[in-house]
């Protein structure tokens, strides 16, 4: 499998800067869960009958223009420039898991369709164990980490699995007509890719490539492949283009959903960085969590519902919780981490990386010295994006439905505070490396 | 082709998630 000769042994990284990395990680994983569970919220302001691809693919629009200017903002294009041309080859890892998220993505929306969430959730829910299988196979993750803490990560994963499965059961609305088998078939393929797609996260960010320059890659794929879907699902552009003007007074808040989906994603990719995928997607994966919380608080879902459901609901989340808590407290140690260095040496030499960019991306330091201004490009990429979301904001509907506004506050205020709480933590520990 | 990407070429992983996103869109289109 590697024909890659042993590359020499780098130092080990000191004990308390482990630490620092590791609680940055863990920290991110949490706040993902939290920014990722939260981007369904505006999603449910749309009340029409738009195709699901559409939607999917609106919202991926939104992402697109956060992904390019949010990093264009905390990083500047040159800096990104810089990291790309250290390993321009990692450029097309992120194409393609943009595209392995946006067919995955797609399948869940048939999945839903076919078997009901109640069922589909927990089947691509598993990408969880698969992201472990991947991590430990072919990035030493969970090697020299102790009996204990592999046990607690399978387990924490495997409890987290079982609570997904209980809230799902919870909040599936509905039955779904018919297809079990291509429903049960897009479920389990949909966790298979987005398990996959958690391989390109890991290489790129073992070889030294800063979360921020990845992800802008990453969703040329993404909106490239989500493009090519949606123009095969209604059958051409001019029909394509007739359903997203018909719909230009809900956009706004596709675009929204897809934004915060971003702010999410980017704490996910810091969080694969530095505690590696074994850990970092269970970790995010309780966005289940606060998107049921969105649904039950804000827009009342299960109002009035059977005592078994809030059985299930209370019973699912305490096992997601915990399971997160046991995966939280695992986190790799020194003689892991030796392990990850080795795996990160063997691809810096694989691809002819300077080892020092390498050895300083899994240490969240940078080699490219005093920061850089950012330049007219950085500017013009955030003032496009805001006028975007400012020009649909404006033509906007405000659909007619009764919210929890109190708890709209109280959940966005959580949400500011572990985005600050964590955006701080990951600047002083990385400076966003 | 440079170096670098003749190297991801013959890079056993790099196959793994290509092999999966195709099968992934084989699944797509029988189920639509």
């Amino acid at each position: 499998m590697d024909p890659v000769a042993p590359a020499p042994a780098p130092a080990a990284l000191d004990p308390a800067r482990l630490r620092g990395l590791q609680l940055a990680g863990v920290a991110s994983g949490f706040t993902a869960g939290a920014w990722l569970g939260a981007a369904e919220a505006p999603t449910k302001m749309v009340v029409l009958g738009l195709s699901p691809v559409v939607i999917s693919l609106a919202m991926v629009v939104g992402v697109f223009l956060a992904r390019w200017s949010l990093p264009a903002l905390l990083r500047g294009t040159t800096a990104i420039g810089a990291d790309v041309r250290q390993a321009p080859h990692l450029v097309v890892w992120a194409v393609l898991a943009g595209c392995l998220w946006a067919v995955a993505n797609t399948l869940t929306i048939y999945a839903i369709k076919d078997i009901g969430l109640s069922v589909a959730f927990p089947l691509w829910n598993a990408n969880s164990l698969l992201g472990i299988l991947w991590g430990a196979v072919f990035f030493n993750e969970l090697r020299g980490a102790g009996w204990s803490r592999v046990v607690a990560v399978l387990g924490g994963a495997a409890v987290m699995c079982t609570g997904a499965a209980l809230l799902a059961v919870a909040s599936a609305a509905q039955a779904p007509a018919g297809h079990a088998a291509r429903g049960v078939a897009a479920a389990l393929a949909a966790g298979a890719l987005w398990g996959t797609m958690y391989i390109p996260y890991r290489k790129a960010y073992l070889t030294g490539m800063n979360p921020l320059a990845f992800v802008t890659f990453f969703t040329v794929g993404e909106l490239g492949m989500m493009s090519a879907l949606a123009l095969a699902d209604r059958g051409g552009l001019g029909a394509l283009v007739a359903e997203l003007s018909g719909a230009r007074d809900v956009l706004f808040w596709l675009l929204l959903g897809g934004f915060v989906w971003v702010v999410g994603d980017l704490f996910q990719q810091y969080a694969a960085k530095y505690v590696g995928i074994s850990r970092g997607i269970p970790l995010s994966n309780t966005n289940q969590l606060w998107g049921l919380v969105w649904g039950l608080l804000v827009f009342g879902e299960l109002h009035g519902g059977a005592r078994a459901t809030y059985a299930q609901v209370i019973g699912g989340s305490l096992l997601m919780a915990l399971g997160a808590a046991l995966i939280a407290l695992a986190s790799a140690t020194g003689p892991e981490h030796r392990r990850w260095q080795e795996a990160a040496a063997r691809e810096g030499q694989r691809y002819g990386i300077d080892p020092a960019v390498v050895r300083a991306g899994l240490a969240g330091e940078s080699t490219a010295g005093p920061a850089r201004r950012r330049t007219w490009l950085d500017w013009a990429l955030v003032t496009s994006a805001t006028a975007v979301f400012v020009a649909l904001g404006l033509v906007a509907r405000v659909p007619d439905l009764r919210l929890g506004w109190a708890w709209v506050a109280g959940l966005t205020l959580a949400m500011l505070a572990l985005l600050g709480g964590t955006g701080i933590l990951l600047w002083r520990t990385t400076r966003f490396n | 082709m440079t170096g670098r990407f003749a190297v991801m070429l013959r890079d056993a992983q790099f196959w793994v998630p290509v092999a999966v996103l195709v099968g992934g869109l084989l699944v797509l289109i029988w189920i639509r």
